[in-house]
């Protein structure tokens, strides 16, 4: 049985036997220790495997069987969440060549996306964040107005002592808690939509990959706080608006961890040769949104930058000749 | 009739873009004028006289307007300005009539004089206040005895000048060819910076993203009013005549009745 992305339901490729995950009772007993590699047996075949401590499903080598290692993803490693995958194998493949043939600046050859080497579903491990900000900010701030009166001109700068005190409250932070994972790219993955969130059940796993999580959420914390500072920043900027400068003089930033959840999001991971050059690229499977470093071609380059440099080269001559300049 | 004034524009334009005769100033036919080069003062070169003579004539047939430079060790008593302007009755000098278009530059070594005259056409296209830039870009020049280079620039600096619309700022940093390169090749290297930086996906999520906005927001704040300064500035009065680009303060009319723009100074 493996989960088909389209019914959000598993499935029997054999016999078509289609069962509900969400009405599926999954015993979640706490389980031992699961930090080494471990010997599983397939029930499909009978072939005895090995996995890394981070797998939490694969499938297996012989027979092509979903399999869920039940001990990393029950008790203390049970994920709270899962956003299934909404996305197939073929969508994500037909997504990923639509998003090629966009490439404004990638090579002609590798618009085509004839070569995807592989395509594989994985269920990346999330820590999911609910932060509360508070910040203290104490500034100095300028108005200035200018007026005319007789043969003068009069500038007026009035300066306030300035308070503000923020109450912010952010949800469902995502970092990303796997080690091989590059945290720009999942990064840039975002967002997922929150309405897709389900109770983790184990059958969401069958027929693709997954991982538990490699940091734990105190140690991810620090990241978290940092992909909000901007947000806070921005945030106080917004409410010291309405002034003509603004110097502040203290702020005081507290940030602290509201809960965390641990969450297994769905990412396609496509590895696709270029030139004698593999080049990796990871898809939202929920969204669909392609995230990578995708080759540049140095000819398009030259052709964008010579057109744009032309074009406004010919907008800043015809400004000229409008403003009586001439135009040569 | 518009038609084909956009076309013969779209046309020099994709000669621009390619590079091709940036500037290929047509060569129209000279008109029957005389010498443009009057070396009194024995400052030049025969082989110096014979270039800018050349460069004025091209140049000149390109705006239709003689460019004109004389030099005088001594003026037999007369000010510099009568001097030009009786040349202009006496000589006659105008590349579309006699007594037509011209621009005089003429130096005094004696005096040390400086002056600059447009007749016809280049007492508009040169008022007194580009005639005034002029004279104050060759002044240096002329002080350290490099007159061929001065003379050189008076012709280019003309030339260029008269091919704006009266009344502008010649000097206007948009009508400057490495601006106007230079604003391009930046504004193309940031679009396809940023085309290169988004090719691997943008970031789509922002501050609004994971902020819950019903339980956010102000809780405490003040803003109190420390205290006010005020400064206050002269408004310069534009004065009368000084616009620069309006006419400027010269000119005159010469004896024979004809009105001109000028410029003067020493170097």
């Amino acid at each position: 049985m493996i989960y088909d992305a389209d019914t959000g339901k598993l499935a029997c490729p054999s016999c078509r036997t289609r069962l509900d995950i969400e009405e599926m009772d999954v015993p979640r007993e706490p389980a031992g220790e699961a930090t080494e590699t471990v010997t599983w047996h397939c029930n499909n075949c009978g072939a005895d495997l090995m996995a890394l401590p981070e797998t939490a499903a694969t499938t297996c080598s012989f027979c092509g069987a979903g399999v869920v290692i039940a001990e990393r993803v029950t008790g203390d490693q049970s994920p709270h969440y899962v956003i299934p995958f909404t996305i197939s194998k073929e969508e994500a493949i037909k997504a990923f060549k639509k998003w090629c043939r966009n490439g404004l600046l990638t090579p002609k050859g590798f618009m085509t996306a004839d070569r995807i080497k592989s395509i594989t579903g994985i269920y990346v491990p999330f820590w999911l964040y609910d932060l509360n900000s508070r910040a203290r900010v104490n500034a100095t701030a300028t108005k200035v107005r200018t007026y005319t009166s007789g043969d003068y001109l009069y500038t007026e700068t009035s300066y306030y002592d300035v308070y503000r005190e923020l109450d912010l409250h952010y949800v469902k932070v995502p970092v990303d808690a796997s080690v091989k994972m590059d945290d720009r790219f999942m990064d840039r993955l975002e967002p997922y939509q929150y309405s897709g969130l389900k109770e983790f059940k184990p059958p969401y796993l069958a027929g693709y990959l997954a991982e538990k999580y490699q940091f734990t959420d105190a140690e991810l914390l620090d990241r978290a706080k940092n992909k909000i500072r901007s947000y806070i920043e921005s945030a106080i900027g917004s409410s010291l608006s309405g002034y003509t400068t603004v110097t502040r003089l203290s702020e005081d930033i507290e940030t602290r961890n509201v809960k965390s959840h641990y969450v297994l999001l769905p990412v396609w991971l496509v590895v696709y040769d270029y030139d004698n050059f593999e080049h990796n690229f990871v898809m939202n499977g929920q969204t669909g949104k392609v995230v990578g470093k995708p080759p540049l071609s140095y000819g398009k380059i030259a052709a964008w930058f010579g057109g744009i440099a032309a074009g406004v080269f010919l907008a800043m001559k015809f400004l000229s000749l409008a403003m009586g300049g001439g135009f040569l | 009739m518009n038609g084909r004034r956009r076309n013969a524009c779209f046309t020099m334009l994709l000669l621009l873009v390619f590079g091709i005769g940036l500037m290929s100033t047509p060569q129209a036919i000279q008109a029957a004028s005389g010498p443009l080069v009057y070396d009194y003062a024995e400052l030049l070169s025969d082989e110096e006289e014979a270039a800018l003579a050349g460069l004025a004539a091209r140049l000149g047939a390109n705006r239709e307007t003689d460019f004109i430079i004389i030099t005088l060790d001594g003026t037999g008593g007369m000010d510099i300005q009568d001097y030009v302007a009786h040349f202009y009755d006496e000589t006659a000098p105008g590349y579309d009539k006699p007594h037509g278009n011209a621009a005089i530059l003429a130096i005094d070594l004696k005096e040390r004089d400086v002056f600059l005259a447009g007749f016809g056409k280049a007492e508009t296209r040169l008022d007194s206040g580009r005639l005034d830039k002029i004279r104050t870009k060759i002044t240096p020049s002329l002080s350290e005895g490099e007159y061929y280079e001065a003379f050189e620039r008076y012709v280019k600096l003309a030339h260029q000048y008269m091919g704006y619309r009266p009344g502008v700022n010649p000097d206007n940093i948009l009508f400057k060819f490495w601006f106007q390169a230079a604003v391009s090749l930046v504004v193309a290297g940031a679009a396809v910076g940023v085309m290169a930086i988004n090719s691997g996906g943008r970031v789509t999520v922002n501050a609004r993203t994971y902020l819950d906005e019903t339980r956010s927001g102000i809780v405490a704040k003040h803003d109190r009013f420390i205290n006010k300064t005020v400064t206050r500035t002269k408004i310069e009065k534009p004065s009368s005549g000084g616009g620069s680009f309006g006419g400027g303060g010269g000119g005159g009319v010469t004896p024979g009745g004809r009105s001109f723009s000028s410029s003067r100074g020493k170097f």
